[in-house]
């Protein structure tokens, strides 16, 4: 006689009459058409490093055609790429990297260890790279235990040729007009699998009103929207994704401070912003405020770095000065929150007793930037940060996380730069893309989208 | 006491199968042994052991002391069982060894608070540990007036790891802060089953890598049969698990397309069949077990016997382009479909495609019969059972997500009608095909928490 478990039973009906979500499998074809802001006038990563790195657009487009060796997951841990297999000496200076069999410029020719090593070399002058067999090993001028997270930034990414680089990644160049239009056509023998979209159109240099018009006329399927739109976008029905807080905006003096009183006026200034205002008032809630260069989810300690106004300390500070210059604030024209920002600080420095003047010169006392994460690896990114922000290298003691601290502790001590706030990166899809996938730096994985018919 | 011990080698990761019961023994224990003895703002007295007072012992009479060998028994084993749940010791004795090392020992008001995923019940659990280890290298807990030092402990992370930070201010308003890290442990992932006609869900494997077919081989012992992309694995059944037996790796020119699929076939002449996109593969007739592949284009069979078929697959895509051999009656060609399961009927088989274009189609050797809205997603399989019209189709369900299901349908005429409950599936069905012999079929999950491949029988039971 059989059993029936009548609690069991009701319990998983309940369950049951829940929506559940599932798969389709994938279709291939079609033709995905994105628009992007920034328009580089070359594709070659190594050329652009800089660029590439601080926009995730840009990012994103490199790893449609290039590869590197390795790539981190979401995780941060390493992933073999082009490498299949790697080891180091016990110092972490030497590393012998196994080269992926079988593996195709787009131009058809094999990618072989002589070519690796050539690229690597053009992109890392201080390592000594040495083909050997189906191997390459690589030494560093010091120990250099992150060089597998160094790898897997599209800087590194194994090109080959002058001009028009080639590389090895799941779409080829079809069509490349600089800073305007590219295409980019699949490769049907991809070393890891043809891509399901057939083609990628790419139109450059739109603004963000330009793409989220084509969004809704149905001539994009996937476009940038600025971090203060993003809500607004999202209640008016639109499809947008978020990848996690990954763009940095900071206020950066040009120089070190120059004496004791400079420091007293720089400490006013960052005591005396309102981060939070600006994230509810100009951000419309978006992004996180923050008084750290990484973010919180990248290293756990970011909360160690006080985010809140103290207006009363900081006309402390400032009347501890007899006299302060009047400062110049700087920031991109182009950048219409840049600009908003600019003037809520200047705002902010007036009420703590500080002079700053809103300018648009290229050369300003301090400016507002904005970068984003180049990589997953806390340490890669700090150091990569500091460079764009044109701050000194960090000096990191060890890889644990304390000393990690340390060092962007040591890097904000320096009062170049006061952080002001963390961004997510934004898109917005249209109906027809499936399977879109973007990892936390909100770079796009765009060999696994496929286009579908209906609406999802 | 084995377990316990290797627990402690490990000793930096939470155990995922830790359960919630033994989770809030632990607390309790942990709360009777140290409610007592700490309080955040007491002083801490150390336990100390008295000597035995000699006639003590003579006093108590035979059945207590039985009685009290039994509980001290019951007690050891239960406390070992609770230390397996618990696994803060070590990062609890590293944090508090940080944070002395800055304070020293003395009066220290202190404070707690969680930013990490970990349950109120694990913060409860640590909090108390590390005010235990505090104590221990000589920290008294006071209030904050009374206090050399504050320290503030938040338990925090980061995109793999717990990160746990004491900020630490000395009466003079000096800052520091110490903390350390330690790997956060992935989820773990349930399974529900459910009735009247029920599918049985059966898991058999579990990998990171992707499974594309499994099967079943029984006999004594029995033998489990993985496809994956690059070989197919043998495991042997032994002590109630599948151990490894044999790997033979998969040889193939081509890069293999994305969403790879590929299929088991058992044989009566040899061992099995694999087939995948461009690649044909067959295990040695006699002698030791080999595997020899060779690029082929052959159709793959996409029935089981007696409802045999064949289907070309597109070497370089994820689908059937829809020529089928011999064909069904007279129907040699079909829309391109991704799936596809047969079902008898007296004088025919009714061949159901799902389709590429998201629609069903059935074919019945003369007419193809489209069927725009079922629901059903892109793997459906036939099993045959005991039960109602005796042939079911298993289908997943359209859409996208970290879920999913399947049911079971009966087609009495055309129109599918559900017979089962849904399963759910902790992530994307990646592959569903019928076993050899046609009782069951093999479902493979992608689960989305541990992101591994599970590969479950799935068989039709009826209710009541």
């Amino acid at each position: 006689m059989r059993h029936i478990d009548w609690p069991l039973l009701v319990v998983s009906s309940l369950l049951l009459a829940m929506p559940a979500r599932a798969a389709t499998r994938p279709h291939y074809g079609g033709t995905l058409r994105i628009m992007m802001q920034s328009a580089p006038a070359s594709l070659d990563s190594i050329e652009n490093a800089n660029a590439v790195a601080n926009d995730p657009a840009q990012s994103s487009l490199s790893r449609l055609i290039f590869d590197t060796m390795l790539s981190l997951d979401s995780q941060g841990r390493p992933q073999p790429e082009l490498a299949v297999a790697w080891q180091a000496d016990p110092s972490h200076q030497r590393w012998q990297f196994t080269l992926r069999d079988g593996v195709r410029f787009h131009d058809g020719s094999p990618l072989t260890s002589d070519v690796a090593a050539a690229a690597l070399r053009m992109s890392n002058p201080s390592w000594k790279v040495v083909p050997l067999g189906g191997s390459l090993v690589i030494e560093c001028p010091s120990p250099c235990p992150d060089i597998l997270a160094e790898l897997a930034l599209p800087g590194n990414a194994i090109a080959k040729g002058d001009g028009q680089p080639q590389g090895t990644g799941p779409f080829a160049v079809g069509n490349w007009q600089p800073g305007k239009k590219l295409t980019l056509i699949a490769q049907d023998d991809y070393w890891n699998g043809r891509a399901f979209t057939d083609s990628i159109q790419v139109d450059m240099g739109k603004n963000v009103r330009e793409q989220m018009l084509a969004l809704d006329l149905n001539r994009a399927d996937v476009v940038q929207i600025a971090a203060e739109q993003a809500h607004r976008a999202a209640a008016e029905g639109r499809r947008v994704v978020r990848s996690s807080p990954v763009e940095l905006i900071a206020l950066v003096f040009a120089r070190d401070r120059q004496s004791p009183e400079e420091g007293r006026l720089r400490d006013a200034l960052a005591l005396s912003i309102d981060r939070q205002s600006m994230k509810n008032v100009l951000l419309q809630g978006e992004g996180v405020a923050t008084g750290g260069i990484l973010p919180d989810w990248l290293t756990g300690y970011g909360f160690l770095f006080p985010v809140d106004a103290d207006l009363q300390r900081a006309r402390q500070a400032r009347n501890e000065v007899r006299v302060s210059p009047t400062w110049t604030l700087g920031y991109d024209a182009s950048d219409p929150l840049a600009r908003l920002i600019a003037e809520r600080i200047v705002l902010n420095a007036r009420d703590a007793g500080l002079a700053l003047q809103v300018s648009s010169a290229a050369s300003t006392d301090l400016r507002v930037l904005r970068i984003s994460l180049s990589s997953v690896n806390p340490s890669i990114a700090l150091a990569s940060a500091a460079r764009s922000l044109g701050l000194p290298a960090p000096i990191l003691g060890g890889h644990s996380v304390e000393d990690l601290y340390t060092a962007e502790r040591g890097l904000l001590l320096s009062q170049r730069v006061i952080p002001l706030l963390h961004l997510p990166v934004s898109y917005g899809l249209s109906g027809s893309v499936r399977n879109w996938n973007q990892d936390n730096r909100g770079i796009w994985h765009l060999e696994d989208v496929w286009m579908g018919t209906d609406k999802p | 006491m084995l377990r316990l011990s290797a627990r402690r080698a490990g000793d930096d990761r939470v155990p995922s199968t830790a359960l919630p019961v033994a989770s809030l023994l632990t607390t309790l224990l942990r709360m009777t042994i140290r409610k007592h003895s700490i309080d955040e703002h007491s002083f801490i007295q150390r336990p100390v052991y008295n000597s035995r007072v000699p006639r003590m012992l003579d006093s108590t009479p035979r059945h207590l002391r039985v009685a009290t060998v039994v509980w001290g028994a019951f007690f050891v084993l239960f406390a070992s069982t609770l230390a397996c749940a618990n696994n803060w010791n070590a990062p609890e004795a590293q944090l508090a060894q940080k944070i002395a090392a800055v304070t020293g020992p003395g009066a220290v008001a202190v404070g707690f608070s969680n930013r990490s995923s970990l349950p109120k019940n694990e913060f409860d659990d640590i909090r108390r540990g590390l005010l235990s280890e505090m104590a221990a290298l000589g920290l008294r807990f006071v209030p904050p007036e009374q206090a050399a030092a504050t320290l503030q402990v938040t338990l925090s992370e980061n995109l793999d790891s717990y990160v746990w930070i004491a900020e630490i201010r000395s009466g003079g308003g000096e800052f520091s802060a110490v903390m350390i890290s330690l790997p956060r442990p992935e989820g773990a992932s349930t399974a529900r089953e459910a009735a009247p006609l029920i599918i049985r869900k059966t898991l058999l494997w579990s990998q990171d890598e992707r499974v594309l077919d499994a099967s079943v081989v029984d006999g004594n012992p029995s033998h489990l049969i993985v496809l994956e992309a690059s070989k197919v694995s043998l495991y042997k059944l032994q002590d109630s698990r599948w151990q490894p037996e044999q790997t033979l790796a998969i040889t193939h020119a081509r890069p293999w397309p994305r969403d790879l699929r590929g299929r088991l076939v058992l044989r009566k002449d040899h061992l099995f069949d694999a087939y995948l996109p461009g690649v044909f593969c067959k295990s040695s007739a006699a002698g030791a077990l080999t595997l020899t592949c060779r690029d082929s284009e052959d159709p793959w069979p996409i029935g089981v016997d007696p409802l045999s078929l064949n289907a070309f697959f597109a070497p370089a895509r994820n689908f059937f382009p829809g020529v089928l051999v011999p064909g069904v009656g007279k129907q040699t060609t079909a829309p391109a479909f991704y799936t596809a399961a047969a079902l008898p009927r007296e004088n025919y088989i009714l061949w159901l495609l799902a389709a590429v274009d998201g629609q069903l189609h059935l074919l019945d050797g003369v007419r193809d019969q489209v069927l725009v809205k079922t629901g059903w997603g892109s793997d459906i399989a036939t099993v045959k059972s005991s039960c109602g019209l005796g042939w079911q189709v298993l289908a997943d369900r359209a859409g996208e997500g970290s879920t999913d299901t399947v049911r079971a349908f009966e087609v009495a005429d055309r129109e599918p009608a559900p017979a089962s409950p849904a399963i759910e599936f902790d992530g994307p069905i990646t592959a569903m095909w019928t076993e050899s012999g046609g009782t069951s079929a093999i479902a493979v999950a992608h689960n989305s928490e541990t992101e591994k491949y599970e590969a479950y029988r799935l068989a039709i039971a009826c209710g009541q």
